[in-house]
């Protein structure tokens, strides 16, 4: 009798513990196919999201937006609006703030002397774009877009020698090889009450990458120094394939820093940077500034407009108003400011429209902080240079990954 | 014992239930769970590498070895470099008889051997040129001349373009008239105007024969050189800057021009912010002076070779050039020619080449600065080009070229301006021939499809 109590005592013991070890290792494998689920459905959303995003025409002009969209309205397909884009509240960049507007700027600037401010008031806001898409409070995103083929320039160091540039062009995971590049130098004399945009022979040309989509520009007419700076832009192009590179060589402490003022009036203002973030409480310090407008034609050739009221001066300190030009063009370019003041000068550029100077741009949250993120990519064009629109997607449905 | 040996027996069917169970719930990999897009990358990327048409050349010149050696640089460069392409053409053709779509392989590129367990393509159609609908202007001037300068000055000011700037407009004519010219200059300023109206050309191109276009409506940029009075004589009115005007009209004639005025009435101020900072044209624009009706009447004369100073006949006496009416105001030659049109329509032939250019303006349009048809015999003028039919003996848009040399489009309709009757204008005088692509359906068209796979993680 005793023994087989045990028996029956022992038996069921068994029987428990082995089904609730087998509930348990179903139970993880059927939790774990559910979060893969879950997971393949945030990953066919971030797909979707990401052409919804893409191909939703907008006008860049409109303050708000009904719907979040980048495509431009002009073309079809995966063709963004350089100014749509414009209109991103750039996620990696601290905004500034000016004191002389009492605005704070929106900071999509590439390295020292590549600005591109925009008013906050102007911007899209990563909370509205998750509202306008609807899916606040359910998934988080963040979309960069970044300029397929990126160019390196340097200076070929040889003290008091004519310029030469040298240019280095790669795509994403190849080097831009035996690839036509458009350039124009533009020397700016910083003699005189203005800078002076310089008209010299071969400012312009094209030239082939070698196989390592490298190549030398020299300038026999050109020989840069304290009195004469320049500006250099370029675009590369093979296969249908296109992209912008820039440079000026690095100024002083003073500069003009330009701020968008409005998409709409095509108003951009003029600050000393020493007036930037908060006015300068020391001397006054002035720079003389001439402005121009560079774009590219479709036949890679490049076309200069000129503004009204190009020219002026920006002084530091209170009692001193900001400079301002009006930018005559919805056509995508780069707007180049020369500066001086005798003892220091140098050039700043500003792209008017996103892609003319491949500035890349990165909007919405930080995937890095979430747990999973499914990710997607497209290519795509703005102004006719190709960029790769990459979106990354995460769920706040509080999905854990186990095991 | 033996229910324990029952139990063990119920523990080992659990366990050969799980290792069936689980034998057959085969977890994806993360790369499945998560994949990239391929076929929307794959599709994306033959967009963007056939925004300038360079894959349908590649496509249809299998043979270039240069096309298609671009065509693998601009695909390895835009792709990550954990992806994998195999790139193919294949060729469409029906089979006779039953109109079967047939697909031949043509040729393919490739970065890798194969692309490895999970790949997603997309296909693309390319067509060729021949049936892509395509336009190749004949250019004006292609055996001497053929100069669009575009007037595009940063230190003048516009009137009458309300709406517009003079860049605005420039950038717009630049885009619809650069095509049918052999060379194109925007004159940036007045010391470059200055530079062609003494001849020199500006980038290497021909001054003789030009088509100049004033951007700035009723106002003509001046450059600072013609402000010196002991150049220039000054009229004693406020039309004193028509002397530059009638230079204009000397420079025209000289150099066999085409002055055209975009509207309004033509040369009625005179622009430069740098000379005139403190004047105003009477309604409120800086940088300007008000030359009024005396402006064309000189250009008129210059362009006919009619001395300054010379008297004129006004059909019952001859008067001296500048001469007081009643009202004590000074006058130059015949004074404001012009007349109000309330109505114009677009003349036979403007709708002729409308249709043949492909530009469409209102079909009516009201002018207000109508040139009066008498100035063809008395400036020895001939209307070369009718933009609108004639009302009452006035014209409110029409080219008119001297016998000898020289001319000018005039637009005198009323403000805003339309810049396609000017394309329109000019295009109805050169008629640049427009050599269209033909249209063929045989071959036309080519499959191109874009395999693309990942390597690398799991």
């Amino acid at each position: 009798m005793a023994g087989a109590t045990i028996d029956h005592l022992v038996s069921v013991i068994i029987f428990l513990a082995a089904t609730l070890l087998f509930i348990s290792f179903f139970n993880q494998t059927i939790q774990t196919a559910v979060i893969y689920q879950q997971h393949r459905a945030v990953a066919t959303k971030c797909s979707d999201l990401l052409d919804t995003m893409l191909l939703t025409p907008n006008n860049a002009t409109i303050r708000t937006w009904t719907a979040f969209g980048l495509q431009d309205p002009e073309f079809t397909q995966y063709t963004l609006s350089p100014f749509s884009l414009m209109r991103l509240n750039s996620s990696t960049g601290t905004p500034v703030y000016y004191e002389k507007t009492g605005m704070t700027y929106s900071n999509t600037t590439v390295g020292l002397g590549n600005f591109l401010f925009m008013p906050l008031s102007d911007v899209v806001n990563y909370s509205s774009a998750l509202r306008v898409l609807g899916i606040n409070s359910t998934y988080g995103f963040q979309l960069t877009l970044t300029p397929v083929v990126t160019f390196n320039i340097t200076e070929v160091e040889v003290q008091h020698s004519p310029l030469s540039l040298s240019i280095s062009v790669s795509g994403v995971g190849f080097p831009f090889a035996n690839a036509p590049v458009n350039y124009r130098l533009m020397p700016i004399s910083l003699n005189g009450t203005y800078p002076n945009y310089l008209t010299i022979p071969n400012q312009t040309g094209t030239v082939y990458t070698d196989a390592a989509g490298s190549v030398l520009v020299p300038f026999q007419n050109f020989t840069p120094n304290e009195n004469l700076t320049y500006a250099f832009v370029a675009y590369a192009h093979v296969g249908g394939l296109t992209g912008v590179g820039f440079y000026a060589p690095p100024s002083g402490n003073q500069r003009v820093v330009p701020f968008v003022d409005s998409l709409l009036t095509q108003k951009v203002i003029l600050a000393h940077s020493y007036d930037v973030p908060n006015t300068s409480v020391g001397l006054p310090d002035n720079l003389a500034y001439n402005a121009t407008f560079v774009f590219l034609n479709e036949d890679f050739n490049f076309q200069e407009m000129p503004l009204a009221n190009s020219t002026g001066n920006v002084t530091s300190s209170a009692g001193y108003p900001f400079g301002a030009i009006t930018i005559p063009s919805y056509n995508p370019g780069i707007l180049v400011i020369a500066y001086g003041n005798g003892a220091t000068g140098g050039v700043v550029m500003m792209p008017w429209g996103l892609g003319s100077l491949a500035f890349p741009v990165t909007f919405g949250g930080n995937p890095a902080e979430q747990e999973w993120a499914a990710t997607d990519m497209r290519q795509v064009l703005i102004n006719g240079v190709a960029y790769q629109a990459k979106l990354s997607l995460w769920s706040y449905k509080g999905v854990q990954v186990i095991g | 014992m033996m229910r324990t040996v029952e139990i063990l027996i119920v523990v080992i069917i659990l366990t050969g239930a799980f290792i069936i169970a689980s034998s057959f719930a085969v977890l994806p990999w993360p790369r499945q769970v998560s994949p990239v897009n391929l076929r929307r990358l794959a599709l994306t990327t033959l967009q963007t590498l056939d925004s300038n048409h360079e894959l349908s050349k590649a496509a249809f010149g299998t043979d270039n070895g240069t096309l298609w050696s671009d065509l693998q640089v601009a695909l390895s460069a835009s792709l990550p470099p954990n992806v994998i392409y195999n790139l193919t053409v294949y060729n469409v053709s029906s089979s006779s008889g039953s109109g079967v779509a047939l697909y031949t392989n043509l040729a393919s590129i490739s970065n890798a051997e194969s692309l490895g367990a999970s790949s997603d393509a997309s296909s693309y159609f390319v067509a060729s040129s021949n049936v892509t609908f395509d336009v190749i202007p004949e250019k004006i001037g292609e055996h001497g001349g053929g100069t669009l300068y575009i007037l595009n000055c940063s230190d003048a000011n516009g009137w009458w373009i309300t709406g517009y700037t003079a860049h605005s407009l420039a950038d717009d004519l630049y885009k619809m008239l650069s095509p049918y010219f052999v060379k194109t200059v925007m004159v940036q300023n007045t010391a470059q105007l200055e530079k062609i109206l003494n001849g020199t050309a500006l980038q290497g191109e021909t001054v003789q024969n030009a088509v100049i276009i004033n951007t700035y409506g009723e106002a003509v940029p001046m450059p600072a050189a013609y402000n010196s009075t002991g150049y220039y004589v000054y009229a004693p009115n406020k039309g004193s800057y028509n002397q530059y005007f009638y230079l204009l009209g000397q420079k025209t004639r000289q150099f066999n021009w085409t002055w055209a005025s975009i509207v309004g009435y033509p040369m009625y101020y005179v622009s430069n912010t740098g000379l005139f900072p403190t004047d105003q044209n009477d309604w409120g624009i800086y940088g300007m002076k008000s030359v009024g009706s005396a402006g064309f009447n000189a250009f008129l004369r210059g362009l006919s070779q009619i001395d300054y100073n010379a008297p004129w006949w006004n059909g019952t006496q001859w008067l001296p050039a500048w001469w007081q009416d009643s009202k004590g105001n000074w006058i130059y030659d015949h004074g404001s020619i012009t007349s109000e049109l309330t109505s114009v329509p677009l003349s036979a032939d403007a709708i002729y080449y409308a249709n043949y250019y492909g530009i469409y303006p209102a079909a009516y349009q009201t002018a207000t600065r109508a040139l009066p048809t008498w100035i063809n015999s008395t400036y020895n003028l001939t209307v070369t080009t009718s933009l609108f039919d004639p009302v009452n003996n006035y014209r409110a848009g029409a080219v008119y070229r001297n016998a000898i040399s020289g001319g000018f489009l005039a637009l005198g309709l009323t403000r805003t301006p339309d810049i396609r009757l000017t394309v329109l204008g000019l295009l109805c005088d050169y008629k640049p021939r427009l050599y269209r692509s033909e249209y063929t359906a045989y071959g036309t068209s080519r499959l191109v499809v874009l395999q693309l796979g990942l390597v690398g993680g799991v």
